[in-house]
């Protein structure tokens, strides 16, 4: 369910494509939704010549794009009523507790996203530096470490640490201003700031906070008109105080293209690693995701998550994702041998490197037939099964194409492969040794 | 469209209704006169949707047709063409306007986007002379807070009850308040004009002779002065309830001409600082009022005003402009100034007329 003041903000977009820009911006200023009732939406407009001239003028228009958001519409009345700054600024006094936050989308005015908590973070000697800095931070804004800089590979919680300085800091003093951005963001709007010819504003709305969080601070390598106008939005906020909170995925000092003066003013401040997470940390991490969402797990299917998937926050969340989606199809609990023949497909397992070469050398060792034989065109039963699954392996977890299976494999046509991939997935279904035999080739291919 | 009129009625109409066309509008319509010629007469609007006027012009309309004109170029070449009669006409997008001794041709903008003027009921209404609302709303405007942080204080109050239209102003160092006899509508709620509409309802009323009604309604009002249509938004807030901080007792009453008044704070500007401070003494024994200001850059000053006092002697220090402005809407010879002592507001009434008061903060220094 949209709050009216979506629904209004929604149709404001659309409005302002169909009415040109002077007219949009005129007669739209301070309008805003005052309630919707029966089917009937209820316009404040500033003043009886913005009442008189949308009601002849835009009626059709706006009835139109809010039905367009909305079925429930049905009319649109104006009403003259100058209280929507009040109506704004309320709710900006009043923290909203945090037991609300995780209902909130991302959050207007400072685009943070409110599921991004310290509470919600798994604490590890992996990232412990990092979060024992953040903490201080939201303490002592502007004054513990300004600028801290938390860099690490993807995936590993940066974002959620960046993002949950400024929700505490939001929490924690809710009349100061706080804005997170990406890199990336910046430079657009930046790029559209230029193209308006309104660079001024830009700077200044960049200029008005207290904390400033920018995230993958890398991209702005190499765009020099951009790195200059951060350079000076980073000195005017430092100077004054502001703190500032970078997220990158390398060392400052290491980031091609990037000014020694950036590097040295980045290094001023705190710069703090976070490291992919050892087996602890992820099990920690899958129990801690797992609660949030009252997903009960075995503990062996949290230690196989755990074992399995290594290195990368994200992907650990994404398997446990899919986990979850299973279990609410199924309607009953996941066994280990679920959970493994589930994640088998995904990127999770796939992603290891392994040459053609070496799994045809397993499957050959394992089933105790000679390599070469593989490569032959012999069709003698004991070798037609392990190429069958060599094939098929290499299909389904390698996602090597049919074609480059039957050239590797002694030059063979791609439709041979094709049937044998078909071959193995249908004995799949019935044979049990067959797929607990693939299960083991699958470990030892680990 | 084409119509001829006169030069002169079509100059004012034109002067007056381009006060009411904004200039910087983001909407460039806004910037222009629509000019509307129909029948015997065309008509004049323009708005700067704060207020909006609406002007009658009688014409011999050949071809009627509307059309949209920048306000300050149409109404700079009329205001210097010569002649009696002045033949406008419309030839694609471009209108000529054909003087005497000068043509012009002047590029229109499109006129579909022109807003239309708010028309207020006329259900509830008052009706007044109008120079004694001109006379209202003049004696108290200028107090009316310049700063757009209370939009209320930016306004004029107006309201009525008993017979009586009272205007109220303030920036909240001064407040100015002002009475006048309304002909009907007796009980009025406040109303609040935006200070820069009032001015303008002021000037289009000016010369109007007799009595004119006034509508309104909780957002807008408006009235018909002969072939001028006003009509002006009205406020959305609260007026301070300034009646609550009028001091009804004083210790100190003191009996002035305003003409000695006036020039002793004329000549005390001179010397004033940068906060325009005035000292005022009053001193029972001497019977004299004593003024004083003082700018270490210039000298200073000392007036003395004979008076006739009450009371005890006061020393008490104010912004000399604000005791200089409450003189201009004082009409009798003299004033009469009402004090509670240093730190207290001061009271100045026009001693032969009640109808006027005007209240001034002190200074803190």
């Amino acid at each position: 369910m949209t709050t009216t003041k979506e629904l209004w903000e929604n149709a404001l977009v659309e409005l302002e494509l169909s009415i040109s820009k002077p007219n949009f911006n005129t007669w739209f200023k301070d309008t805003h939704i005052v309630r919707v009732e029966d089917g009937s939406v209820f316009l404040g407009v500033p003043s009886q010549f913005a009442r008189d001239w949308l009601s002849t003028k835009f009626h059709k228009d706006i009835v139109r794009s809010l039905r367009m958001l909305s079925d429930s519409v049905r009319n649109v009345e104006y009403v003259i009523s100058r209280g929507q700054k009040r109506a704004q600024e309320e709710p900006r006094t009043i923290p909203p507790p945090p037991t609300e936050l995780a209902l909130e989308p991302v959050h207007q005015k400072t685009s943070l996203n409110p599921r991004f908590m310290f509470s919600s973070l798994v604490v590890g000697p992996f990232n412990e530096l990092a979060h024992a800095a953040a903490q201080a931070v939201v303490r002592k804004p502007g004054i513990a470490y300004n600028p801290l800089l938390i860099y690490g590979p993807t995936g590993l919680g940066k974002t959620h640490l960046i993002q949950a300085i400024g929700n505490h800091f939001r929490m924690q003093a809710p009349d100061r201003k706080v804005y997170y951005v990406t890199s990336e963001r910046f430079s657009m709007d930046y790029v559209s700031a230029l193209q308006a010819g309104k660079v001024q504003s830009f700077k200044e709305k960049y200029r008005q906070y207290d904390l400033l969080i920018m995230d993958d601070v890398q991209f702005l390598a190499g765009r020099d008109k951009i790195k200059e106008e951060f350079f000076h939005l980073f000195n005017y906020l430092h100077d004054g105080n502001k703190q500032l909170v970078f997220s990158s995925d390398q060392h400052p000092n290491v980031i091609q293209g990037l000014e020694d003066r950036l590097k040295s003013r980045f290094n001023a401040g705190m710069i703090v690693s976070v490291t992919p997470p050892d087996h602890q940390s992820r099990l920690a991490i899958v129990r801690t995701k797992a609660a949030m969402h009252n997903f009960v797990l075995p503990d062996e299917v949290m230690e196989f998550l755990a074992t399995t998937i290594e290195g990368n926050v994200r992907e650990l969340e994404g398997a446990l994702n899919t986990l979850m989606i299973q279990f609410e199809m199924r309607g009953e609990p996941l066994t280990i041998n679920d959970v493994k023949t589930l994640l088998r497909g995904s990127n999770a397992a796939a992603k290891k490197a392994v040459s053609v070469q070496e799994v045809v050398k397993t499957i050959a060792n394992f089933y105790g037939v000679e390599e070469v034989s593989i490569y032959e065109k012999t069709r003698r039963k004991e070798v037609v099964r392990p190429r069958q699954v060599i094939m098929f392996l290499l299909r389904e977890d390698f996602r090597i194409s049919f074609p480059t299976i039957g050239d590797k494999l002694g030059g063979r046509d791609h439709t041979t492969v094709i049937h044998s991939c078909e071959k193995i997935k249908n004995d799949l279904r019935s044979d049990s040794v067959l797929s607990n035999e693939l299960h083991q080739i699958r470990l030892m291919l680990k | 469209m084409k119509f001829e009129t006169t030069t002169e009625s079509l100059a004012q109409a034109v002067a007056t209704a381009s006060r009411f066309a904004e200039r910087r509008a983001n909407l460039p319509v806004l910037g222009c006169v629509l000019i509307t010629a129909e029948g015997s007469r065309i008509t004049l609007r323009a708005t700067n949707l704060e207020c909006g006027v609406e002007i009658v012009v009688p014409a011999k309309v050949t071809t009627e047709g509307t059309v949209a004109a920048p306000a300050g170029v149409l109404s700079g070449f009329l205001n210097n063409s010569k002649g009696k009669s002045v033949t406008v006409s419309l030839v694609g997008e471009v209108l000529k306007v054909e003087g005497e001794r000068a043509n012009a041709s002047i590029k229109t903008i499109p006129h579909e986007d022109f807003p239309i003027l708010p028309r207020v009921s006329a259900e509830t209404s008052f009706t007044i002379k109008a120079s004694d609302l001109v006379r209202a709303i003049r004696s108290v405007a200028y107090c009316a807070s310049l700063s757009a942080v209370k939009p209320e204080l930016q306004s004029v109050l107006v309201y009525g009850d008993a017979g009586k239209l009272t205007t109220v102003a303030t920036d909240s160092f001064r407040l100015a308040e002002k009475q006048m006899a309304l002909k009907s509508g007796g009980s009025i709620p406040q109303l609040l004009v935006p200070a820069r509409n009032a001015a303008e309802l002021m000037r289009v009323l000016e010369t109007v002779k007799g009595d004119i009604e006034i509508y309104y309604n909780d957002n807008q009002l408006s009235t018909q002065a002969d072939a001028i249509y006003y009509t002006s938004r009205l406020l959305d807030g609260a007026f301070p309830n300034y009646r609550q901080i009028l001091p009804k007792e004083f210790s100190t009453e003191a009996l002035v001409l305003r003409e000695d008044m006036s020039s002793a704070l004329k000549s005390l500007s001179i010397f004033a600082d940068k906060f325009a401070q005035v000292s005022l003494a009053i001193d029972p024994e001497k019977k004299s009022l004593f003024l004083s200001s003082r700018n270490p850059d210039v000298g200073e000053q000392i007036s003395t005003v004979k008076a006739t006092i009450q009371g005890d002697g006061v020393a008490v220090s104010f912004n000399g402009r604000y005791l200089a402005d409450s003189l201009q809407s004082i009409v009798g010879d003299s004033v009469r100034l009402h004090s509670n002592g240093a730190g207290k507001p001061m009271l100045i009434k026009d001693a032969s007329d009640d109808s006027f008061l005007y209240l001034a903060m002190p200074m803190n220094r």
